[in-house]
């Protein structure tokens, strides 16, 4: 597709927008003015679809696939009818059909959700297209989750958190031997049309869902990442465009952003910035949203290629119905070459041990320490110590290095059964622990980013999370999914390739 | 017994019919094959036809742009004829063909022209995935996006009307593999054919899936081909022939190109609309049709259309055809069996024996019945008690966007 075509098609697929006549009540996809009932232009009114669900009507195991999606081998295609009437084309995603005949009769009528995800790309050096025209089935991995606003409550001088959401992929993959990959028992493994695009706008969905809040109220996105699909085109657009966040204006939102980079520690970097910008009075009460996503890189047979994982964890910022202050900050960092990716390789590199303690833990444990001194704290003070977490063993021996106790610690290592987020990593284990925190629990989450740095945060847990906590998929529901699929090595590569 | 007549009064007729054989013509351009038809439709006029008599030409074809970088048909066609004349090509997918017919037919109707040549072609044979990206075209964008393929869209199409009327009926996945074997097995004597070999039903449950709960043997094939017909004022047809065949009606009707804007997937409102109209244009009843020409591009097809045209109920269709494929004793054309009496469908073996050339199709259908109400099919003519006067021809494009049908009949009845 070319340029002009691709942003056309975007506006209608990215939020499945369907056309209803206001006079007959007849619906439209894709949307147009013309009523054909009516017989002439009429008032039309436009609803998206983006968090409806559906059933299939009709669908078929696509054998022998266009040109475009060979990537995928075979897959179910079908005609998804929306809930309350319009019928659109979808391919079920997340799903692996046998080789032997299917009984179609055995999918028609099981209800679906749409998912944001990749249709196909022009080649590497083309264009990538995504769609909301892609599901998964509803008694499936993903629950179908309502999405509606709340009231909010007046602004506060407590700014903080108002809502995250974490999205796992599907797949998974044992790692035969844990004690050799650092305690990482499985990672997470993305499907062959999920990339680090499809888990920030994911996530962020999950993060309005839970803070039930209007997309109109964010103004600001950071996603931050070191496996953003392009090299030159930002992903927070898509995930701006995607999630509706900003005041719509023509066809476009007023609301703004960047993607990061920092290694592992690209979005974290970013949550301090995210609250000054709220405290900021021409900033007029926006809201937020940092995404920490990647679709975490390794080369064959490589060390890390048995601990990196993907997914994605999103936060809200906002100074309204708040369920965690950011207290106290600091951010430490070095000119530290241990890890690295040069414009053009496909992987990155590392300096082996060296990665570990002139690293991860001199600039992990530094942080940490430094933001303890600033607020007059102590490790007893802490419910809980979220570290950025490359594998079980770093944030665990970090954490007793700055003189916490394991039952500090141990709840938040996450990493053990998704592996490392990159990005994703203390963002995703924050979100974990908001997903079981009580009011009054105090948290240190210090991130870790090659490079080198860390960002130290010091986080107080409000009364507000209670109320929302119905409306998160908690990260050990996904971790735990009866429906979580594992996938062999080969498959892990290849999927992982694509995204 | 008596032959069947029409009332009606023709719109055209038909004096001369000339097509290739239907396959992989690897050597041939398109241009070249419609040629090859063309001259073929001039010398079968019996009393021969100067290429000067020729006012028009009326062209269909489909795919000729993307699969063989051409485009203005009219001037390629004017240069290979040595002509002038007024042409026109018309895109239509599957229907392009017949939809050419169609207009031809408006172009004698209106008194412009006397004489001209319709031409129907295609040339599909290349890289197998470049023609599975292709035929696309005949769908909707967002069906593509979905990763759909054409068969994947038919294939829905056969998912529903299964999950709809024959749910765990063996009998109903049977039929659905005996249309195929019967339209294999009427190729047999038909010169012209793709295919020339008979299939089985077990054949069909054993060939490779293509899109459940579609298999290969339940799909009309890749191909290459071209039809030309002449096409001439009733009233001047008998300068060119003793026998012209007449086309009684013509007509068309549309539909949502997207499948999942329409009403149904179990049936095409087109054809519905097209046969009632055609129906009514030529003043004759479905139980007076002796033979159609049916698009049956995928087996399905051929039973929603038998459903849409009125021969059986909703969702009846596979079981008529189940009893008729069981029932039929004798060794060439197998009727189908109803309340209609007996009808011949896809005589010389439909798209899915004789082949798909897209844009020749709908003029191959109206060559076939040409051949056959002449009694000039040699080895696959049909035979029946009555005289073979009525033919139907059924012509869709994509996946049921378009309809075509021409009504044709050797003789005329008084008040025509």
């Amino acid at each position: 597709m070319s340029e002009p075509v691709t942003r056309r098609k975007i506006l209608t697929d990215y939020r499945i927008r369907v056309a209803r006549c206001e006079l007959c009540g007849k619906t439209y996809f894709p949307p147009k003015w013309f009523c054909n009932v009516e017989g002439r232009r009429s008032r039309m009114s436009f609803r998206d679809y983006f968090y409806s669900k559906g059933f299939l009507y009709s669908g078929t195991i696509i054998r022998r696939p266009t040109n475009r999606f060979e990537y995928l081998g075979s897959y179910l295609a079908g005609i998804v009818c929306l809930e309350d009437g319009p019928r659109i084309p979808g391919r079920i995603t997340d799903f692996v059909p046998p080789e032997d005949e299917v009984n179609m009769s055995e999918f028609i009528g099981r209800g679906v959700v749409p998912r944001f995800r990749k249709t196909y790309e022009d080649g590497p050096q083309g264009l990538i297209y995504y769609s909301s025209l892609n599901f998964s089935f509803l008694e499936d991995y993903y629950p179908y989750q309502p999405y509606a606003t709340i009231k909010l409550s007046e602004r506060s001088d407590k700014i903080g958190i108002v809502g995250y959401g974490v999205y796992l992929p599907k797949f998974r993959i044992k790692n035969k031997s844990p004690e050799e990959a650092q305690g990482v028992q499985e990672r997470t493994v993305p499907f062959a049309d999920e990339d680090t695009t499809t888990f920030a706008v994911e996530a962020g969905k999950r993060a309005l869902i839970h803070a039930a809040l209007d997309g109109r109220y964010i103004k600001k996105c950071f996603v931050g990442s070191e496996s953003t699909p392009y090299a030159v085109k930002p992903t927070m657009a898509t995930v701006i465009q995607a999630l509706a966040l900003g005041e719509p204006y023509e066809d476009g939102f007023v609301s703004g952003g960047v993607d990061t980079q920092f290694a592992c520690k690209a979005a974290s970097d970013l949550l301090i910035d995210a609250a000054a910008l709220v405290a900021f009075p021409a900033f007029n009460g926006g809201c937020v949203m940092v995404i920490g996503s990647d679709n975490s890189q390794a080369a064959r047979d490589d060390p890390l290629d048995f601990t990196v994982g993907a997914g994605a964890a999103a936060f809200i910022f906002g100074d309204r119905d708040v369920i965690a202050t950011l207290d106290h900050y600091v951010s430490y960092t070095s000119d530290t070459p241990d890890f690295y990716r040069r414009e053009g390789s496909k992987y990155p590199r590392h300096g082996g041990r060296f990665t570990g303690k002139p690293a991860y833990f001199k600039h992990v444990v530094t942080a940490m320490k430094l933001v303890m001194k600033e607020a007059g704290l102590t490790p007893k003070d802490f419910s809980y110590v979220v570290l950025h977490s490359p594998n079980a063993r770093y944030p665990f021996q970090a954490a007793l290095e700055a003189g916490f106790q394991p039952d500090q610690v141990n709840p938040t290592l996450f990493v053990r059964w998704i592996g490392n987020l990159y990005s994703g990593s203390s963002l995703t284990a924050l979100a974990g622990i908001l997903d079981v925190a009580e009011p009054g629990d105090r948290i240190l989450m210090a991130s870790y980013g090659s490079g080198a740095g860390s960002d130290a945060y010091i986080f107080t847990v409000t009364k507000a999370i209670e109320e929302k906590r119905s409306r998160t998929i908690p990260v050990k529901a996904q971790i735990e999914s009866p429906y979580r699929q594992y996938v062999d090595y080969h498959t892990y590569r290849r999927w992982k390739e694509m995204g | 017994m008596k032959e069947i007549k029409a009332k009606a009064k023709p719109c055209a007729a038909i004096v001369g019919a000339g097509r290739t054989k239907f396959g992989e013509h690897w050597y041939e351009s398109p241009e070249r094959l419609l040629m090859i038809a063309g001259e073929a439709a001039l010398e079968s006029v019996d009393h021969g036809l100067r290429r000067s008599d020729i006012e028009a030409c009326y062209f269909g074809s489909f795919l000729y742009q993307v699969t063989n970088k051409l485009g203005l048909v009219p001037g390629y066609m004017a240069r290979e004829l040595g002509v002038n004349i007024p042409m026109t090509n018309t895109e239509a997918a599957c229907a392009s063909g017949s939809s050419a017919l169609f207009n031809a037919c408006i172009g004698i109707m209106s008194g412009k022209y006397d004489v001209v040549l319709v031409g129907g072609f295609e040339k599909m044979s290349d890289r197998f995935s470049k023609i599975v990206d292709n035929l696309m075209f005949a769908g909707d964008p967002h069906e593509f996006d979905a990763g759909f393929t054409f068969s994947g869209l038919y294939a829905a199409m056969m998912a529903r009307y299964i999950h709809d009327y024959g749910r765990g009926d063996q009998r109903c996945l049977e039929a659905l593999a005996q249309v195929a074997c019967k339209n294999h097995h009427h190729a047999m004597g038909n010169d012209y054919a793709q295919f020339r070999r008979e299939i089985t039903v077990e054949d069909v449950f054993k060939s490779p899936l293509i899109a459940d709960p579609i298999r290969l043997l339940h799909c009309s094939p890749i191909s290459d081909g071209a039809v030309a017909l002449i096409i001439v004022n009733p009233e001047v047809a008998r300068r060119y022939t003793d026998t012209p065949i007449y086309i009684l009606a013509s007509q068309q009707a549309t539909d949502d190109v997207s499948l999942f804007t329409r009403e149904s997937l179990t049936g095409i409102k087109a054809t519905r609309l097209a046969v009632s109209k055609a129906l009514e244009q030529a003043k004759i009843s479905l139980k007076d049709v002796q033979i159609a020409e049916v698009h049956d591009c995928f087996t399905i097809e051929e039973i929603l259309f038998l459903e849409d045209a009125g021969f059986f109920g909703r969702g009846e269709g596979w079981r008529g055809v189940h009893e008729s494929f069981e029932s039929f004793k004798g060794s060439k054309h197998i009727p189908y069996v109803g309340d209609f009496g007996e009808l011949i469908v896809n005589p010389g073996g439909g798209l899915k024996a004789d082949g798909h050339p897209v844009g020749a199709t709908g003029l191959r259908q109206v060559w076939e019945c040409f051949v056959q109400l002449r009694g000039e099919a040699g080895n696959h003519q049909v035979s029946l008690d009555k005289p073979l006067n009525l033919a139907l021809c059924h012509n869709i494009g994509g996946t049921g966007g378009i309809a075509t049908v021409h009504i044709l009949a050797r003789s005329l009845g008084e008040g025509s």
